[in-house]
């Protein structure tokens, strides 16, 4: 009896160990993820970062064939929901955060973070980049941006922005830096609610993001000076990019609104080839392109290594323009 | 209109008509449960409608809102306890009636009038808020800063009982406004270091703390159970009385719709100041107060009138007349919408396929309503000790649902305290509330005025609007002094005469 009674147990015991390693080694080769997949949004609902990631979360979980869960944490810009990644945790290897520059700005601005936000995160793909547009009123006496400069040498011109700290905030502080213009940030609240006064004439110019411009743009209410982005915008192909303008240090101008998906550090490497494997099939799709096109966006275009580099270089350049524009905290 | 077909295809969709029916029946039966408001209903309803279509987002709360304007007035005349702040008026001559044996008569004349006023409001809305829609894009910080300036002003001549405590109460609500990141520099104020009271405190939280925790907590100190159950019984409203109150209800919805369409104001007041001028013009004077059809007509159609009109400030300018209001706004932004005059440009199908949905939602409140007056009264009268864990539940479910923080669920109960101690002394919660919505807009507009004139004054003079809203500002100021020295000056013989 006794002796039976061993065999059984040997046998569950070594059947058991079994499928332990087995278990072990499918972990280990391709089965990420094996639960749901968080994908962090550290803005409210509704918002650009919000809207953005939602459709990428939908089109991910198609290519994943599992549940990815997009959860609002807004919170002090974007440091909350960032903070919260960076502390990692139990389902640290199944969160995704959507960055955006925020992440990088947010850095600039308050240095006293509790997170570095290099350090403690895993750089996968820049997914989107949007431009901002220098726009200025149609019945605006400005026809370039060299005319916009030269007036504003001597002329306090206001520029409007959606809050202290957003890319069309910094875009005007590292424009007034560079180009060594008399400029006031005026803020309102949120982007597009700046329009009426855009609109009608009671700031002299933005940089606001390409899709809240865009329509006012082509309907002639809004002149388009510039795009910040490298590149022209396909949508806008006359507008000439501040880089190519060159003078007034404008060949240093080049800032985009990019949205990318970063992890906390201890990310699992077998999770990060299997998400961005996905990723680029995700990126492909008709349909994410036809709602980047929506946005007036376009795909990002670096990952893992090259993205750190990025934000790297990011970081410092919005740590000067907040050093100097007075508002690092 | 060349939109004609977009304006269809984006209303007639089922999820619309689900919206509107659930909206008003939530709005209907939060709205009799004494304690439970609408605004409170339309709060906990917000983040439910993070996931929906815009449309039928912002109808869901548009028909709480207007079944929770209805509703209060159940409970008012059942069991003489307001379901919401704007029915207390109603039951002046409501429970009277339900005393009578009347109850069926003073719901449907409620209901009836609900409906008309209602009806004359979404025809304001649709009207006025096209034309004033054309005259927004004038509208630049120094005219709003002068709008904001008059809407606290009207405030102050309404704050109810003591001008003292209602001004006490509104700066209370816009010191604590400033908490949070300064909106020109980005520095912190008054946060105290907590990361959490960055982005200024959570409206929602306030909100619910502020109103549903108080009467919980009062019931619990007072452990009364309501002990009066009238039957909805007795005659419905006969044609002629409906006739004879035809007038009371169109000149209440008037008022009603002139007072929505001030930001800043409240369905309360409109239908105090609808009942007084009823009163003042009926032949049956002496008989209000007492049971009069008219009385309960007139002040339903004054605070229903206002529900349709104080979308208008809302769309046209984006500025909310009221909390429901601030809390559809909520909603248009979270559905990346701003209103305003760029709504009308950007938006339109959108817009009148709302329109067409709200004038829908008062065709929903009659049915709605009339199956209400049948069987709602019994959800009033489940036990409060069985009915407040429930609410109590929910309140920290939507203060937690907003922002994912438990945080705002501290914040929900502080501001339950607050509340509970503004009750026991007196202090109204409504200044104090819109002060805490008005004081930023006050402070931001300000800035951005000097900022955009480079500090000179003169931009507050800048043109007709602005001297327009100068003369109402000050107007308002002066009669509100006027009617104080008054009212001393009337006591003040009292007590000669009495002495």
């Amino acid at each position: 009896m006794m002796k039976k009674f061993l065999t059984v147990s040997s046998w569950a015991a070594c059947g058991s160990a079994m499928l332990i390693s087995a278990s072990f080694s499918t972990a280990a080769v391709a089965d990420w993820p094996t639960k749901d997949v968080r994908l962090v949004v550290p803005y409210a609902p509704g918002g650009t970062t919000d809207v953005l990631s939602r459709r990428v979360a939908d089109l991910l979980s198609d290519e994943l064939d599992a549940n990815v869960i997009v959860e609002n944490r807004p919170g002090a810009g974007s440091t909350v929901g960032t903070g919260r990644l960076a502390r990692g945790g139990r389902d640290a290897d199944h969160t995704l955060l959507m960055a955006s520059p925020g992440h990088t700005i947010g850095a600039a601005i308050y240095p006293n973070l509790s997170y570095d936000p290099v350090e403690d995160f895993t750089f996968i793909q820049n997914v989107i980049d949007i431009p901002n547009v220098m726009v200025v009123p149609a019945d605006s006496p400005y026809h370039s941006v060299i005319e916009f400069i030269e007036a504003a040498q001597d002329q306090d011109m206001a520029f409007s922005h959606s809050g202290v700290g957003s890319s069309i905030h910094m875009s005007g502080e590292l424009f007034k830096t560079l180009t060594g213009s008399k400029m006031t940030a005026v803020p309102f609240a949120g982007s597009g609610a700046s329009l009426p006064a855009l609109l009608g004439g009671d700031v002299d110019v933005s940089f606001e993001n390409m899709p809240t411009v865009y329509s006012h743009i082509k309907s002639g209410d809004l002149r388009a000076l510039a795009v910040t982005s490298e590149e022209r915008s396909p949508y806008l192909p006359d507008v000439p990019t501040l880089s190519e303008i060159g003078e007034y240090n404008l060949d240093q101008f080049v800032t985009t609104a990019w949205f990318g998906l970063i992890a906390h550090n201890s990310f699992p490497e077998e999770g990060y080839d299997t998400l961005k494997a996905a990723l680029d099939e995700v990126m492909e799709r008709q349909e994410f392109l036809d709602f980047a096109e929506q946005l007036g966006a376009q795909p990002g275009q670096v990952e893992g290594e090259e993205f750190k580099q990025f934000v790297i270089d990011d970081l410092a350049r919005w740590q000067e323009v907040a050093e100097q524009a007075g508002i690092s905290q | 209109m060349e939109n004609f077909s977009e304006v269809l295809q984006l209303f007639l969709s089922i999820d619309n008509f689900i919206a509107i029916a659930l909206g008003v029946v939530i709005g209907v039966t939060v709205g009799s449960i004494p304690g439970l408001t609408a605004t409170m209903a339309v709060a906990l309803a917000l983040p439910f409608t993070f996931s929906m279509q815009p449309v039928a987002a912002i109808l869901l709360l548009v028909g709480i809102y207007k079944g929770g304007m209805y509703g209060g007035s159940i409970t008012a005349i059942l069991i003489r306890t307001p379901g919401s702040p704007a029915s207390a008026c109603t039951l002046l001559d409501g429970y009277p009636m339900a005393q009578q044996g009347n109850a069926k008569k003073a719901l449907k004349t409620a209901l009836f009038s609900s409906v008309i006023a209602d009806f004359i409001s979404n025809i304001a809305l649709i009207f006025f808020a096209a034309y004033l829609a054309k005259i927004a894009l004038n509208f630049g910080a120094p005219e709003f800063f002068w709008l904001i300036c008059f809407s606290l002003t009207i405030i102050i001549s309404l704050a109810s009982g003591s001008m003292v405590k209602g001004l006490l109460a509104a700066l209370m609500g816009i010191l604590l406004s400033l908490v949070g990141l300064d909106s020109v520099f980005g520095s912190q104020r008054l946060t105290f270091g907590n990361y959490n009271l960055m982005d200024s405190i959570s409206f929602i939280p306030l909100l619910i703390g502020l109103f549903a925790i108080p009467e919980i907590l009062e019931f619990y100190r007072k452990k009364i159970v309501p002990h009066i159950k009238a039957k909805a019984s007795g005659a419905g409203m006969t044609l002629a009385e409906l006739k004879r109150s035809l007038k009371s209800i169109i000149r209440g919805s008037l008022i009603g719709v002139l007072i929505g369409a001030i930001p800043g104001t409240g369905a309360t007041a409109a239908a105090f100041i609808s009942y007084s001028d009823a009163r003042r013009r009926s032949p049956n004077k002496a008989n209000f107060g007492k049971g009069e059809v008219e009385g309960v007509a007139a002040a339903e159609a004054g605070n229903n009138g206002v529900a349709g009109a104080t979308l208008i400030p809302l769309l046209s300018l984006g500025i909310p007349g009221d909390v429901i209001t601030a809390i559809i706004l909520g909603a248009f932004m979270v559905h990346g919408l701003t209103p305003g005059p760029i709504m009308f440009q950007e938006n339109l199908s959108l817009i009148y396929a709302l329109f067409l949905g709200i004038m829908f939602s008062s065709l929903i409140l009659l049915v709605v309503g009339n199956a209400a007056i049948k069987y709602f009264s019994l959800i009033a009268d489940i036990p409060k000790s069985i009915l407040f864990p429930i609410v109590l539940m929910f309140c920290v479910y939507g203060a937690y649902a907003v922002n994912n923080s438990t945080f705002d669920i501290w914040l929900m109960l502080v501001f339950g305290l607050v509340g509970y101690l503004f009750n026991r002394s007196g202090i109204p919660a409504a200044p104090f509330l819109i002060g805490f919505i008005l004081g930023p807009m006050f402070e931001d507009n300000l800035r951005r005025s000097l900022l955009i004139s480079h500090g000179d004054l003169s931009v507050f003079v800048r043109g007709p609007i602005t001297w327009f809203f100068i003369a109402l500002t000050f107007g308002s100021i002066a009669y509100a002094l006027f009617k104080f020295f008054q009212e001393r000056r009337a006591a003040g013989k009292d007590r000669q005469l009495e002495s």
